[in-house]
């Protein structure tokens, strides 16, 4: 599937990210171009420090590239404004990440209704969606748990259904399994890829391990922030 | 909105009360805040309120008012005032402050008036059923009648109608018949309620002043003209003249307004200090939850959104802490309204509160405050909050605790505010200009609050290596830590320099002030005995000493030297002062003035010669006046037309004061009568007594001197040494109002330090415990968390110390001289200072044990596990 005009659904030119340190300057990216259709699973493998996290920050629209293009579901994410990157971040993207990123404060339940409500839904029509999520992921026992009370699984998955609250059209996820024991790991990559296969979702999956290969539809390996052609893991 | 509520509710809420005890430390130092600045307002209020309604209940809805400054208005002048086209009516008064025999301590009002010429002026109403007309004609048909007050007919424990009620004033007493009691409006609400009304005629009668009246007052046509008034002042015999009826109600509200704007801001301190409670924890709270902020932010929370969370925040703990408040102010209001009405009566005016009234608009203030100051406090940590960049969502760790604020920026602006108030005492006028000392104190806590990073940094820097030496490894640790931790230390350490400064400043400022007036007391209030008529003050000096009496004490003359003097109350415009003509001969041989400008030594003698005036200082910067300058009054017919030799300290409050020679002033005026005498006791050589001999001889003439006031009856006897510590009584009975509020501040300030060394410790319990794995103790922990509370609590007292030394001059030089008209010596209390600096340290050292319990609570293989 491609976007509404029939262009991949991200396509990335030269696209370059620099960061200042003060005096020095440090390149997160650099010249990287690619292009992902709808539906892919797309793995982007890298060491630490290849780049992995500064593309998927530049991807889920926490930052914005310093050169190049960057177009997501027909979105300039080099030229969007604030207002337009929050937006994004609303209906475009969900993201996975490696420590969670859970709110503390807030039980299973409300942290999957979290995005919705973030933007402009009634908790009321939130809430249903959000505990067949739930159910889906074998979450209902822990629906008002809070995290310090989940496993590592469990707060992981919690995360994967606060990911697609919103039906974003990608699913963006960093070292998904990072935190996780085998297990887990295994589990998480196959509700992923159940996502990409069954839901059609897009999926983009940053990692250093070989455990979500066998789904992949393609990779993007990187090193030193650019593509290589293969991936040294 | 519900939505925002929720997400509030969610992330802010679930988060303060997951540490309830930090928010309730901050709640608690909100309230008491709020609680001291409502508590004190509402008690000057009620004062102020029960001064105002008493004045306009006596000055009813008289344009004018005809009176003879320092005497009284003959009666006959009503007849031809009454002829005058433009005048509608004019309504003799004559009032005067009585008691009964059995409460000789609780002095009441009571008015004589004529009932149907003051028919228009003021309102009165009996509680019987009957007609107006009735009411004036029972009252003027029977003599030594009256009618009172429902507060005093329950006072005075009798009943509306038939009982008898025996009165005292000065030497006379008389009984009067109640004929019933007044409806509490108009005429009975004056001092408070505890008021009497009777038929001029039987006042005249009674208080033996027939012929004359206090004052007439006068109801214009609505058409007259400024010309008409002009006409009624010509027509005025010489002596009397044309006053506004509202002039004293004027004099008396400005002082008060003054005393209550003085107390505001002093109990304002206390929720200003609340202040910093509110920013350090918030400001903590979006520190320690910046990867959080960053999550909500990756999931499409705007930055309004967060900057309107932690807002809320502010909010949040600005309305609560004003409800936390309420039954705080319900205790300390209790307890105020006594003291303060009574620092009122015995510094300006007679106040007489008997309740509290509960004004809507100053309990809405008071809420707005709160609520402001909180949300004020809110604003740079939500503006903090705002910048965390949503990418930081994908860091494994918490964001950076390494403060971002430039220090040395900060320290430039503190140093700056600092320097633009340290010439301010020295600088003539800056005590004329409204607010100004208001503004330039907290100019003066922003700064050294400012300075308090950078101090911290600099002992960060240069301490450790010095305190390893002192405290070992502990201490080492500890200091290195305050280089550090930056502002999230600083807050707390604000706080505290706030306090510290007000707690120096008012110890210096008390000492000085009890100092300088014990001086004065003691050399300007000099005397053994003080003879004057009873309630002389009350009754504004109008009665005389008798004549009787005088003689007698002239007999005396072998034993006693007198001292006499003539007061009368005067006014400049709004300003209200005292003329006092004293014998200066016999004052110079017996005590001191102490003169802030012109010399004592060649003052004394023109002044003993009638060559001119002195004015206290109070009244030279009420009304402008300099040395050089010529004095203008007019005292009955009298006109005085004197150059000021002189400008003196005087510490008497009720208003200005200037003296002139009695000898000169009795050869004007012709009036020789004096409003009392002090007496000096002499020995058998006819030189004054030390005091520490002769003591039976003493004792004697002071007995005949009872004997011979009773044979007076209405004397007031007063013995020199329990006059003068009376006055210093209450002067500390004054303070002791600021003494409560400055706890209270220093208090708050406290609980700053216990909340911020709590969160910090919780804060780095991973870095605490990671110290216990490389092989630090237990003991050696707890022991470096003690050495951050010394250091700042040092850090804190240091800096305000030096920011109280310098507030000190500008409360001496600039605050009180705008606020009151008087200065006085500038004096350090070195031992309470010194005294009281250990017991600060060790209340915060006190609040550092509940941080070094909490580092432990937590198994610490638990913590270094996972994060």
């Amino acid at each position: 599937m491609t976007t509404n005009n029939g262009d991949p659904l991200v396509i990335a030119e030269g696209l370059t990210r620099i960061y200042s340190m003060g005096a020095t300057q440090v390149t997160g990216i650099k010249d990287i171009a690619f292009k992902i259709n709808d539906g892919e699973l797309v793995v982007l493998k890298g060491n630490s420090g290849s780049g992995k996290s500064t593309l998927l920050a530049l991807l889920a629209g926490l930052d914005q590239p310093s050169r190049g293009r960057l177009m997501v579901a027909d979105q300039d994410l080099q030229k969007a404004s604030q207002a337009d990157l929050i937006l994004y971040r609303r209906e475009v993207v969900g993201v996975i990440f490696q420590s969670f990123n859970l709110l503390p404060t807030l039980s299973v339940l409300e942290n999957v209704c979290l995005p919705a409500l973030l933007a402009g839904r009634k908790f009321s029509e939130v809430r249903a969606k959000a505990m067949d999520l739930i159910e889906w992921l074998n979450l209902k026992p822990r629906y008002n748990h809070r995290p310090a009370q989940l496993s590592g699984g469990e707060m992981q998955r919690t995360a994967i259904a606060r990911s697609l609250i919103n039906d974003p059209k990608i699913i963006l996820a960093d070292e998904p399994t990072g935190n996780l024991d085998s297990r887990n790991g295994q589990i998480v990559i196959e509700l992923l890829s159940e996502l990409n296969r069954n839901a059609s979702r897009t999926v983009i999956f940053a990692t250093h391990s070989t455990l979500a290969d066998p789904y992949a539809t393609s990779q993007i390996c990187l090193k030193d922030g650019t593509i290589t052609e293969t991936c040294e893991v | 909105m519900i939505l925002f509520l929720r997400l509030w509710i969610w992330f802010s809420f679930r988060q303060l009360y997951a540490h309830r005890w930090r928010a309730l430390a901050v709640l608690l130092g909100i309230g008491l805040g709020a609680a001291v600045f409502t508590s004190v307002r509402l008690s000057i209020d009620a004062s102020l309120h029960s001064f105002t309604q008493s004045m306009e209940a006596v000055a009813g809805k008289a344009d004018l008012t005809v009176v003879q400054p320092g005497g009284r208005v003959p009666e006959k002048l009503i007849t031809e005032l009454l002829r005058i086209p433009s005048i509608k009516t004019a309504s003799p008064i004559l009032a005067t402050y009585v008691h009964t025999k059995s409460d000789a301590e609780k002095p009441f009002l009571l008015i004589g008036l004529d009932p149907i010429l003051d028919r228009s002026l003021r309102s009165w109403q009996v509680t019987e059923s009957k007609t107006p007309v009735d009411t004036w004609i029972d009252l003027m048909a029977e003599p030594g009648t009256l009618f009172l007050s429902q507060k005093l007919i329950k006072r005075l424990d009798l009943t509306d109608s038939s009982s008898i009620v025996e009165l005292e004033y000065f030497d006379r007493s008389s009984s009067f018949k109640i004929l019933g009691g007044l409806s509490t409006q108009g005429l009975a609400l004056a001092d408070a309620g505890y008021v009497a009304i009777t038929d001029i005629s039987t006042m005249q009668e009674f208080t033996e002043l027939g012929g004359v009246v206090d004052r007439i007052d006068l109801l214009l046509k609505a058409n007259a003209t400024a010309k008409d008034i002009e006409h009624i002042r010509a027509i005025l015999p010489a002596g009397l003249i044309l006053a506004q009826p509202s002039e004293a109600k004027e004099s008396g509200r400005m002082m008060i307004e003054a005393y209550r704007l003085n107390l505001s801001v002093l109990s304002f301190v206390s929720l200003f200090v609340g202040m910093f409670l509110v920013y350090s924890l918030v400001s903590l709270n979006a520190t320690s939850r910046r990867h959080e902020l960053a999550i909500l932010r990756s999931l499409g929370a705007s930055s309004q959104v967060l900057f309107l969370l932690f807002i809320a925040e502010g909010a949040f703990f600005g309305i609560v802490g004003w409800l936390v408040a309420i039954p705080i102010s319900s205790f300390m209001v209790q307890k105020l309204l006594t003291s303060v009405s009574a620092t009122i009566t015995h510094l300006f005016v007679r106040v007489n509160v008997d309740g509290l009234k509960l004004d809507p608009w100053e309990m809405l203030l008071s809420f707005a405050v709160t609520v402001f100051i909180s949300v004020l406090a809110a604003y740079q940590p939500a503006r903090e909050a705002v910048k965390v960049p949503p990418k930081e969502a994908f860091l494994m760790q918490e964001g950076s605790l390494t403060d971002k604020k430039p220090v040395s920026f900060l320290a430039l602006v503190g140093f700056l505010l600092i320097a633009i108030v340290l010439p301010l005492p020295k600088m003539p006028g800056a005590s004329n200009v409204p607010f100004i000392g208001y503004i330039a104190t907290f100019f003066l806590f922003a700064g050294f609050s400012l300075l308090s990073p950078w101090f911290l940094s600099i002992m960060g820097t240069y301490l450790p290596n010095v305190l390893k030496h002192v405290g070992g490894q502990p201490a080492y640790l500890g200091s290195r830590y305050m280089r550090d931790a930056g502002s999230r230390i600083a807050i707390s350490v604000g706080a505290l320099i706030t306090a510290m400064a007000l707690f120096v400043a008012l110890v210096i400022m008390v000492h000085s002030f009890r100092n300088t007036v014990e001086t004065w007391v003691n050399q300007s209030i000099s005397g053994d005995v003080f003879l004057q008529t009873e309630m002389a003050n009350t009754n504004q000096y109008r009665d005389p000493l008798p004549k009787s009496l005088i003689e007698q004490l002239k007999s005396m003359r072998d034993r006693i030297e007198l001292l006499p003097y003539r007061r009368i109350f005067l006014n400049k415009g709004d300003v209200r002062y005292l003329f006092e003509a004293i014998d200066f001969g016999t004052f110079s041989k017996h005590g001191k003035l102490l003169f802030l400008e012109g010399d004592s030594q060649e003052i004394m003698p023109r002044l003993v010669r009638g060559e001119g005036v002195i004015v206290s200082e109070v009244m030279a910067n009420q009304l402008g006046l300099r040395i050089g300058e010529n004095f203008q009054a007019k005292i009955g017919n009298t006109n005085l037309d004197l150059p000021i030799l002189g400008i003196y300290r005087d510490y008497r409050t009720q208003g200005g004061v200037i003296h002139y020679s009695l000898k000169h002033y009795q050869q004007l005026s012709g009036d020789r009568t004096w409003t009392g005498t002090r007496v000096f006791l002499l020995n058998n050589n006819l030189s004054p007594l030390p005091l520490s001999s002769e003591e039976a001889h003493k004792d004697q003439i002071i007995a005949q001197l009872y004997r011979i006031a009773r044979q007076n009856r209405g004397v007031d006897v007063t013995i020199g040494s329990d006059l003068r510590r009376e006055i210093l009584r209450i002067f500390d009975e004054t303070f002791a109002i600021t003494t409560v509020l400055l706890l209270i501040a220093l208090f708050v300030a406290a609980l700053g330090i216990t909340t911020t060394l709590t969160v910090l410790v919780l804060e780095r319990t991973h870095e605490l415990n990671t110290l216990l794995a490389v092989g630090a103790s237990f003991k050696q922990i707890r022991a470096m968390i003690v050495w951050e509370a010394i250091l700042m609590v040092t850090a804190g007292e240091g800096l305000g110390a030096a920011c109280g030394f310098i507030l000190s001059n500008l409360l001496v030089y600039v605050i009180n001289r705008q606020s009151f008209g008087w200065t006085f010596l500038y004096s350090v209390d070195w031992y309470s200072l010194l005294a009281s600096l250990p017991l600060i340290l060790t209340t915060a050292l006190l609040a550092a044990i509940p941080a070094s319990r909490m580092a432990f609570h937590q198994s610490p293989a638990t913590l270094l596990r996972e994060r």
